[in-house]
């Protein structure tokens, strides 16, 4: 088991430290002076000379590289130059949205997808089967910032219950901030949960059909318990890894839904930085959602190691 | 105990079991042979009520006083894992990988003894080291991953054997073993079935087998019974041209001699949708006349042929 | 039987979308880019199908054009992934080793930067624009089409045929191009129908963000993006190029569904 983690926490090192190579070669080096880039060609010579300062341009990019990485290990992200404030402060004040955010909507993938999936599998080829997984190819089809103002139009514009958008901050108490996700979370939730539920569904079926389901069978198990005491687990282990590759797209998605709903979170920043041409905040955020899904993917891993014995246990004995 | 009369089984038009019948008695042993397709293992899903959902099965099926083809789901839960168990053809994936062989073992022990969690790791124990699989060696927290082929179809074993069954059904149960293996497997088969006086039905294409673990045997082609009789009586007249050529067929067949080659039976056997009209056989038979052709021969004096060999 | 059905469905609106974003080639109702405030917010009518938005363009000409774009954004993106990805994937299965190992790490590290990251840094880099968001979404789907290969072809070279030719003495371009890439071929064409479908999606997001094509050019998500404003006056303008969308992207994957199912046999054993 230690093995096994251990292996995984290397390459989770390396990993996250090659994203971040990457971050930086393609947003310090590739543009030569990332100061011009962000202030543009009329700037003043004395503004373009305190930037560089600022950003610490005037040394080689190999000490800034590691400079920055080790701010990054430390929590100092630098400082914003539209903002003038410490970077991680402006990510800490808007993670409070997006985490939740992209939690609800993970929680209503999977939440949806695995009963969805699974009694599909149970059903195939009946009404519920057809029916959900038609459902569920529209749901693949739909692209979540378009769900997002459907879901506007329905419940702010025609029924009114919730508004159009906007976040009135965990200040105003915890109801009114998870009512105000709810519509996001439920627009990147959905067409992931359809994504989710076919391939839930496959899986399930493929496993009905190992001999390991006939054995429950003959052992007196009915067909429900056979299919959720043997064949779901067996089925949800790849599931399992979807559920994480799914982690990339959500965070991805919250830059574009962010902006639909208008809530102050990790992509609306994103969003206005480019605006702004704020490249620390850029390259920051890059990194640490890139750092997030690979963090993510590690977690997967290293599941999926406790979820198969075959992975974390040793092989045949002789 | 296990009495099938007249068992047919249909899928859409095309008849995979028809007009096979036979009895088994507690503290017998009966043995199922023939080619794959021939519908020896569709004769052992029909009685465990474990046929694919498309099938449509005829004639009586009646293990004790319950007759097994109309019988409710529920009850038929009830019987499977408790009186009747049953071992498959490959340990490699008939088991979970997900769970540990304690898990497998003891879950018919909870589902149908209601066995507390203790009482059933106690009996895991005892069935483990009964199938050879002793402490220390073996723990019930082991997993599947970790047994080889044969330690896998003695977990199998034990998982059929946990109730005290009054019979076990073995599909090929040796047929994905190495030779070494497959003599201790069936060896510990026929030891654990004589010593609790369970029925034992045994299905498989190895005639070796057949004459090493069972009393009385049943030879299938193409879905119906065409010899059947005590084992030593079978393997000594092979009336039914069939017979003879699956004894030409297999290297168990005849004593190895300086002339003794191996000889395939000519042909292949049909396909369920596409029988012949008469005899299956016929299309391979070496003796075949015409009035082979009309309709199938019925079984009398146990071979199903109207020009069978002369017994010795 | 229904991969029949999804085939023939897939077809269906797959060829009315590609023939109604080809038709605004040479032809759409009205300009695209045409003015006409006297007419501005109209609903659906007999001379504007489906209503003008605040400048009074036509939105039926829009969308056409729209689709255009996006498809073309698209095709483009997935030609890019796929001639850069299918070879890295080939060498991978063909050579092994370290090369095989750089390749898998390298898709590893690029799985973490989904198209919108990739599209971010461009943009932060080169300002936004069509071509920007063709190579972001063209750079994820190389790890995509690399990881794909790579997978479809390992038990290609493990068949008895490449083991001949390789005995013959072929060499493992000659034997790639030759044996693995037909026999892999259909699974290709599969995930390239379903990639094309994300890169519409992945195409409307960056240009409803105004990250993808710039206005004039008309594009779905920009059209999304100025429908929101006026969504209690004109709910309507944010419903057709977003149905627009979902058309395109539900006909490929009908398509590509309806291919997997007819190449199932073949898919299964390249696997």
């Amino acid at each position: 088991m230690l093995g096994f983690a251990g292996r995984r926490l290397i390459a989770l090192v390396l990993t996250l430290f090659a994203a971040s190579l990457v971050v930086f070669l393609v947003l310090q080096v590739l543009p030569g002076d990332p100061a011009s880039l962000m202030l543009g060609t009329e700037a003043q010579p004395d503004t373009l000379a305190a930037l560089r300062h600022q950003m610490g341009l005037d040394v080689p990019a190999p000490t800034r590289f590691i400079t920055w990485i080790w701010g990054l290990v430390r929590g100092d992200f630098g400082v914003s130059y539209t903002y003038s404030v410490p970077v991680a402060e402006l990510i800490r004040g808007r993670m409070v949205v997006t985490v939740p955010l992209a939690l609800m909507a993970i929680c209503i993938s999977v939440g949806v997808a695995l009963p969805v999936g699974v009694l599909a599998a149970a059903r195939r080829g009946r009404g519920a089967d057809v029916a959900s997984m038609g459902v569920a190819q529209l749901g693949v089809a739909l692209p979540n910032f378009w769900l997002g103002i459907l879901l506007i139009l329905l419940f702010a514009v025609y029924l009114r219950w919730v508004p159009a958008g906007g976040f009135p901050g965990w200040d105003a108490g915890a109801w009114p901030a998870l009512r105000a996700l709810l519509l996001p979370a439920l627009s990147l939730g959905l067409p992931q949960a359809a994504i989710l539920s076919r391939i839930t569904r496959s899986s399930v079926l493929e496993t009905l059909g190992e001999d390991f389901v006939r054995t429950a069978r003959a052992k007196g198990l009915s067909r429900r318990a056979a299919l959720w005491r043997h064949a779901v687990p067996n089925a949800l282990v790849p599931v399992v890894t979807i559920i994480g590759l799914q982690f990339s797209f959500l965070l991805a998605g919250t830059v574009i839904v962010e902006n639909v709903f208008a809530l102050p979170g990790l992509g609306r920043l994103m969003f206005q930085a480019i605006a702004q041409r704020d490249l620390i905040v850029v390259q920051d955020l890059v990194v640490l959602l890139a750092g997030s899904v690979i963090v993510v993917n590690f977690v997967v891993d290293i599941a999926y190691g406790v979820l198969d014995p075959r992975l974390s246990r040793g092989g045949a004995q002789s | 105990m296990l009495n099938v009369q007249g068992l047919s089984v249909t899928i859409g038009a095309a008849p995979i079991l028809s007009g096979v019948t036979f009895a088994l008695a507690r503290g017998e042993t009966l043995g199922l042979v023939g080619e794959s397709g021939s519908g020896k293992s569709m004769t052992a899903l029909a009685v465990m009520g474990l046929l694919p959902e498309r099938a449509r099965a005829g004639g009586r099926v009646m293990f004790g006083e319950t007759e097994l083809l109309t019988a409710d789901e529920a009850a038929l839960c009830a019987l499977r894992g408790r009186r009747i168990g049953m071992v498959f053809q490959e340990p490699m994936t008939a088991l979970n990988p997900l769970s540990s062989i304690g898990r497998q073992i003891a879950e018919p022990l909870r589902l149908h003894l209601r066995l507390s969690r203790g009482e059933a790791g106690a009996r895991v124990r005892h069935l483990l080291d009964r199938v050879g699989l002793p402490a220390p060696r073996f723990q019930p927290g082991l997993y599947p991953h970790q047994l080889s082929g044969g330690q896998r179809q003695r977990v199998m074993l034990a998982i059929a054997l946990a109730c005290g069954p009054d019979l076990l059904i073995a599909d090929e149960p040796t047929t994905a073993l190495d030779v070494t293996i497959q003599a201790q497997i069936l060896g510990l088969i026929g030891d654990i079935t004589a010593e609790r006086g369970m029925g034992l039905l045994l299905i498989t294409h190895d005639l070796g087998v057949v004459s090493r673990s069972v009393r009385r045997v049943m030879v299938m082609y193409a879905g119906r019974v065409v010899e059947q009789g005590a084992t030593a009586e079978v393997f000594a007249a092979r009336r039914h041209p069939y017979t003879r050529g699956l004894f030409a067929a297999s290297p168990h067949g005849r004593p190895p001699g300086p002339g003794a080659r191996l000889q395939a039976i000519a042909g292949q056997v049909p396909e369920a949708g596409h029988l012949p009209q008469g005899c299956a056989f016929a299309p391979r038979c070496p003796r075949v006349q015409p009035d082979c052709l009309p309709a199938p021969p019925p079984l009398v004096d146990g071979v199903a042929c109207l020009h069978p060999f002369e017994a010795p | 039987m229904k991969g029949r059905w999804n085939l023939l469905a897939g077809g269906l609106v797959t060829t009315i979308v590609l023939a109604a974003a080809l038709l605004s080639v040479v032809w759409t109702p009205y300009s695209p880019t045409r003015i006409d405030i006297l007419h501005k917010l109209a609903g659906p009518s007999a001379a504007h199908w489906l209503g003008t938005d605040p400048f009074g363009r036509d939105v039926l000409s829009m969308i056409m054009a729209g689709a255009r774009n996006s498809l073309l954004v698209a095709v483009i993106a997935v030609a890019l992934g796929a001639s850069c990805g299918i070879p890295l994937g080939a060498l991978a299965a063909a050579r092994g080793g370290w090369l095989d190992g750089l390749v898998m790490r390298g898709t590893d590290l690029a799985f973490a930067f989904p198209a919108l990251l990739t599209a971010v840094m461009i943009t932060a880099l080169a300002g936004p624009g069509a071509g920007n968001a063709m190579i972001a979404i063209g750079i994820f789907n190389i790890p995509v089409f690399a990881r794909l290969t790579r997978g479809a072809a390992l038990p290609v070279w493990k068949r008895e045929f490449i083991l001949a030719a390789r005995a013959a003495g072929r060499g493992d371009v000659a034997i790639t191009l030759d044996h693995v890439l037909p026999n892999i071929a259909a699974v290709l064409l599969v995930q390239a129908t379903i990639q094309f479908a994300l890169g519409i999606i992945a195409d409307a997001g960056l240009s409803y963000l105004g990250l993808g094509t710039q206005p004039p050019a008309p594009s779905l998500g920009k059209m999304l993006n100025d429908a929101q404003t006026y969504i209690y006056k004109a709910p309507l303008l944010a419903v057709f190029p977003g149905l627009a969308i979902v058309l395109a992207v539900l006909g490929l994957n009908l398509l590509g569904d309806g291919l997997r199912d007819l190449l199932d046999p073949r898919l299964r054993r390249a696997r």
